[in-house]
């Protein structure tokens, strides 16, 4: 047996699943595709493949609802594929259980990095309990969650204990994109729209660790859905 | 290149558009019409339903009689059937048809028998034909069944052939308009023979009908005015129409209504001599000083002709005088009537009528050139109440007052005691009797009524001749002359007291009319000087309440759509508030729906605690009025009152609706005026990189081994710019698409500006990642309200011009900063600058050809003029400078209030 990972791509438009398959093909993934929301459920129930890229827009069924239907019996990791413009429909696949979008039109290296990203996190999963990593270390800036202490070049940075949590609740979910929503029910408890406490952690947050607070490196801003905590620095 | 002008909507089509939505289809009816029961109507309703089904229609059996014959129940067969309502009425259980499971069904067909079945009490509608009308009007089409003598306009002709009084009509409007109307014939004979075979009724009650009106003579008559009703409108459908009008044009009918029953008969005949004519025609109702002292009786009757007259279709006037003949005959002169109609009844000539000219006559007299059409009325009918009327006309204009007599006593002495004092002057006989008509004259002039002024004027004579003939203080006249004297002093006051009383009721009248015309007035004027439809409104139900003491309230929409009404309480009227209640809604939402007045003192919803009216202005719906009747219903005048004021009403409402509609026409226009202009100038651009896609692509594929890597590879990297091109672009149009609804349409919540800006750059830098750009941000938090996504989108096109329009190794800077209250965006470059010739043009999406500067050939035309629709719909503000040092800053700012969502 190969140790290819299985990705099914579930998508109506010819052009993109061939081209979405040639590039995963040229770096080593089998390639499965649907063209229907229904063909690609039961494709995933038989398959059982590693990591689903989902179109939104499909000829058959809503995609939100192919989404749903995934998730009523697996975890697999299901990355949308959805436009720009369409943030409403990004928050709300994530918060029905997608772990993560891509936003068309998307180049070659960012699709392969939300999908060894998807994988890395379902690994996790099934490994179940596996220690957590007692420290995290992205370009200069590293977390010892022991110690909770973070560091920026070395230096010590003083959070507060809520904007800690943010960041560890962002390394914990390191390159995944996590909706406002999530963030403050995390941080702050379910039954509260503490939006704008948020935005104001998250500026106080860069300000501390960023070298400037409009080019951030490490925590990365998506528009309308949420933060994203980069895995590498781009370079 | 394709001429986008031509795709360019049309206007017209988006009003017709607008107004179409609100046009619902109209269901077809089809009556399957017959002279009697038993001729096979229902039969054939069901034989052609049967034929319908199978055509694939959508037919539902919604109401059948129950006293249906077997073969007709076997037609039946196969037919979804619609379960009857059972409404309990007396205890007795009835099946009702059931107009709201129909309506909810929604079939396409619906069989309804008996068109002029009135409904039990308790259903929404007094007659099934209103039920019929709303189903016809939510769009269903309609097979149902009618017999001759319950057409409204036949009614008394077929109750003098059969004796039957028919309670049940149905108006002829409703046969007029209908689509279709099938003849259901059989011989007389036939239809005897299946009514002695019990075919029609059961036994029981077949040898009553057989008595009363199955018999041939009647049937005979019957299927002859069916069958020529039916010709009739045969003939109607095939004469040519606008040569038959302009030919009638000239005839116009009037016919005038009063309360004997015979009216009724009166408004029949003129109904179908119209019909006949195609001619208009106009019921009139005088009311006279005598009109305040008609029975309750009489006025319903009244009530009742007006009504009736209405549901045949005439135009309905109300009148004031004191002589009906006058009143008539200017009314007709001045609204060119040809022909009228007088209902007359024998039993007028009596001994008080004897030298009164009667209606007729005078009318002839006064109108030499009008034709009139006599109708002889019931005689038997109104004798009774035509005494009780006389009865309490003398009741009113005779009654007693002390402070009257005391007044009539007092001039009475005051005009003896002057005469006495004439006669101690030794001045003539002559004046005194002047003296005593003055008396006379003034006591009917201070006085209400007849009574002081005949008491007066026999007063007068008594002491004239007590005081003033010879004997003296004697009740005896010896001079020869006196009786005569006596009886022309009686006379002369009798006339100038009945000529006193006259004037002051007519003067009375006046006032009244002059009062209506002065609040029609001033309604007028200020709907006119209303500015906007709800001062409209409140100023419409402030004379509502004023004018008619009840309370009003007005939907300026459908009643359904959760809208408020605007609703006033009177402060004559009780407690009213019953009027903002879920059911009077209903019953307001059916009036907007069915465009007929409904509700309290009408036949459909008559159980509604106010009546409502709508305001129809080009079979569009305006509005619904709705006037409490906690106290009492409407009289007819104050409803032709009320029809009046909304008819200025319907002008005034539709001016606003007018004035709106041309608002957003204009809107709409500019914004296709935009639109256009975009097309026409991205079309070009679109072209080019297509081009190249297409060309590149092609050269691999077909010379795919021949080209050398190289070339292959500058050809796709081409492609690749070519695509990012396009999506760039397509990006930005649909921003447009965004906006394009307007200002209001754009979703503010607050953002980080600091965030939005990074997403920015970090979009930008993965395109030109050799380019420096430096951020600047205020250090503290600044949190704008906007559309993240679009403002995005300025800034990143903003910062791709300032990278096409400064040198490679140049930085661009970009600037963000609050100042009072609002947040400023700044785009600097160090690149040649914004020249002369295109400043003027810089935000325009459309710049006319050879004044377009050379490198925007094909570079982001259409960006900056995104920016600032975008700006714009932020009430944000954009401007372009060229910097001292060289190169160009643009600089955008958004308004920091305003947030729709500070959550």
């Amino acid at each position: 047996m190969d140790n290819k990972s299985v990705i099914l791509i579930i998508e109506d438009e010819k052009g993109i699943a061939n081209f979405i398959s040639a590039i995963l093909k040229a770096n080593d993934y089998k390639v499965i595709k649907a063209d229907s929301g229904k063909d690609g459920i039961s494709m995933a129930a038989s398959y059982s493949p590693d990591l689903i890229l989902l179109d939104l827009g499909l000829p058959d069924m809503d995609g939100i609802d192919v989404l749903k239907n995934i998730r009523e019996w697996t975890n697999i990791p299901v990355v949308v594929v959805s436009a720009r413009g369409h943030e409403r429909e990004k928050v709300e696949a994530l918060d029905l259980g997608a772990d993560d979008y891509i936003t068309k039109p998307f180049g070659t290296s960012e699709l392969l990095a939300r999908i060894r990203t998807g994988i890395r996190h379902s690994e996790k999963h099934m490994g179940g309990n596996l220690l957590a990593p007692s420290s995290l270390t992205v370009g200069e800036f590293r977390i010892d969650f022991d110690k909770r202490l973070v560091s920026v070049a070395g230096k010590a940075v003083h959070l507060t204990p809520i904007e800690y949590k943010i960041i560890v609740l962002l390394s914990q979910n390191i390159g995944k994109v996590l909706t406002h929503d999530f963030i403050i029910k995390e941080v702050w408890g379910p039954y509260t729209n503490e939006i704008q406490a948020l935005r104001v952690n998250m500026a106080n947050i860069r300000r501390k660790i960023e070298e400037n607070p409009a080019e951030p490196q490490y925590i990365v801003t998506q528009v309308g859905v949420g933060y994203r905590m980069v895995e590498e620095l781009e370079k | 290149m394709v001429d986008l002008r031509d795709m360019r909507p049309n206007p017209d089509d988006i009003l017709e558009d607008l107004f179409g939505n609100e046009k619902n289809r109209k269901g077809r009816l089809e009556i399957f019409f017959g002279y009697a029961a038993g001729v096979g109507k229902t039969y054939a309703m069901l034989d052609d339903a049967q034929e319908q089904i199978k055509c694939g229609v959508d037919v539902l059996v919604g109401y059948i009689e129950q006293h249906t014959r077997p073969e007709t129940i076997e037609l039946m067969a196969g037919l979804p059937i619609l379960p009857p309502k059972i409404v309990e009425y007396r205890k007795i259980q009835l099946n009702e048809f059931d107009l709201d499971a129909a309506l909810k069904r929604k079939p396409e067909l619906v069989l309804v028998d008996e068109l002029a079945h009135t409904n039990a009490p308790g259903m929404r509608n007094k007659k099934r034909y209103q039920d019929i009308e709303e189903l016809l009007n939510a769009g269903i089409d309609v097979f149902t069944t009618l017999n001759v003598q319950h057409l409204e306009s036949l009614n008394d002709i077929v109750q003098n052939i059969t004796r039957i009084n028919v309670q049940e009509t149905i108006p002829d409007k409703l046969f007029n308009e209908a689509d279709k109307v099938r003849l259901i014939d059989i011989e007389p004979d036939e239809l005897l023979r299946r009514f002695e075979n019990g075919k029609i009724y059961r036994p029981e009650r077949t040898e009553k009908a057989l008595e009363h009106f199955f018999t041939k003579e009647n049937l005979r008559l019957l299927r002859e005015i069916a069958t020529r009703k039916a010709a009739n409108r045969i003939s109607h459908d095939n004469q040519n129409e606008p040569r038959l009008s302009q030919k009638m044009a000239n005839i116009k009918l009037l016919v005038c209504i009063s309360a004997s029953p015979s009216s009724a008969k009166c408004i029949r005949w003129t109904e179908r001599t119209a019909e006949a004519f195609r001619a208009p025609w106009t019921a009139v109702y005088v009311e006279t000083m005598e009109s305040d002292s008609l029975t309750d009786l009489e006025k319903r009757s009244i009530r009742e002709n007006l009504a009736l007259a209405e549901r045949l279709g005439a135009e309905i006037v109300t009148l004031n005088g004191y002589d009906v003949a006058t009143v008539i005959a200017e009314y007709a002169k001045l609204s060119g009537i040809t022909n009228i109609v007088i209902g007359k009844s024998r039993n007028r000539k009596t001994i008080g009528n004897l030298f009164k000219p009667s209606l007729e006559d005078k009318l002839i007299t006064l109108l030499s050139s009008i034709e009139i059409h006599i109708i002889p009325g019931n005689v038997v009918a109104n004798k009774n109440t035509l005494s009780k009327r006389k009865r309490i006309r003398i009741g009113q204009n005779l009654f007693w007052s002390w402070q009257d007599g005391l007044k009539t006593l007092g001039l009475l002495i005051g005009s003896t005691l002057l005469s006495l004092l004439l006669q101690s002057l030794n001045i003539s006989d002559q004046n005194i009797i002047m003296v005593y008509i003055l008396s006379v004259l003034i006591i009917s002039r201070v006085t209400t009524g007849y009574l002081y002024g005949i008491i007066a004027s026999g007063l007068t004579v008594l002491i004239f001749n007590y005081f003033f003939t010879v004997p003296y203080y004697t009740l005896h006249a010896i001079q020869e002359g006196y009786p005569i004297t006596f009886i022309i002093m009686l006379l002369v006051a009798l006339i100038t007291s009945a000529l006193t009383v006259r004037i002051k009721t007519q003067a009375r009248l006046a006032v009244e009319r002059e009062h209506r015309t002065e609040v029609l007035y001033e309604i007028n004027k200020k709907l006119l000087a209303s500015a906007d439809l709800q001062s409209t409104i409140t100023l419409i139900n402030d004379y509502m309440a004023q004018i008619f003491g009840r309370s009003a309230i007005f939907y300026a929409q459908d009643p359904m759509e959760n809208i408020t009404p605007t609703f006033l309480q009177s402060p004559l009227d009780s407690d009213a508030s019953f009027l903002l209640s879920e059911d009077e809604r209903a019953v307001a939402h059916w009036v907007f729906m069915n465009k007929k007045s409904a509700g309290a003192g009408t036949d459909t919803l008559m159980g509604a605690g106010a009546f409502y009216m709508p305001i129809v202005s080009q079979g569009k719906v305006l509005g619904v009025i709705g006037l409490s009747c906690s106290n009492g219903n409407l009289s007819q005048n104050n409803r032709l009152f009320l029809r009046i004021i909304t008819s200025q009403l319907e002008m005034a409402l539709e001016r606003h609706y007018l004035s709106n509609e041309q608002r957003r026409a204009s809107i709409e226009s500019e914004k296709e005026k935009l639109r256009s202009n975009l097309l026409r100038g991205i079309s070009h651009d679109l072209r080019t990189p297509l081009t190249g896609i297409l060309g590149a692509s092609s050269a691999i594929l077909e010379n795919g081994t021949a080209l050398d890597k190289e070339t292959q590879d500058t050809l796709v990297a081409n492609i690749k710019e070519d695509a990012q091109w396009l999506i760039r672009m397509v990006e930005n149009l649909l921003s447009v698409t965004r906006i394009n609804e307007g200002p209001m349409n754009v979703r503010k919540t607050p953002e980080a500006a600091e965030e939005i800006v990074a997403e920015a750059i970090s979009r930008i830098r993965k395109r030109f990642s050799s380019r420096k750009i430096t951020v600047k941000v205020p250090n503290e938090l600044l949190l704008v309200p906007m559309d993240g996504t679009l403002i995005e989108q300025v800034i990143i096109n903003l910062l791709e011009n300032a990278v096409k329009h400064s040198p490679e190794r140049s930085t661009i800077e970009v600037d963000v900063r609050k100042t009072k209250n609002q947040a400023v965006f700044e785009v600097s470059d160090q690149g040649s600058g914004i020249s002369d010739q295109d400043y003027p043009y810089l935000f325009e999406s459309y710049v006319p050809d050879g004044k377009r500067s050379t490198d925007s050939s094909r570079g982001m035309g259409i960006g900056l003029s995104i920016c600032k629709s975008i700006v714009n719909a932020h009430n944000g503000k954009i401007e372009a400078e060229n910097k001292k040092n060289g190169g160009a800053i643009f600089r955008f700012t958004l308004p920091l209030e305003g947030s729709e969502d500070n959550g």
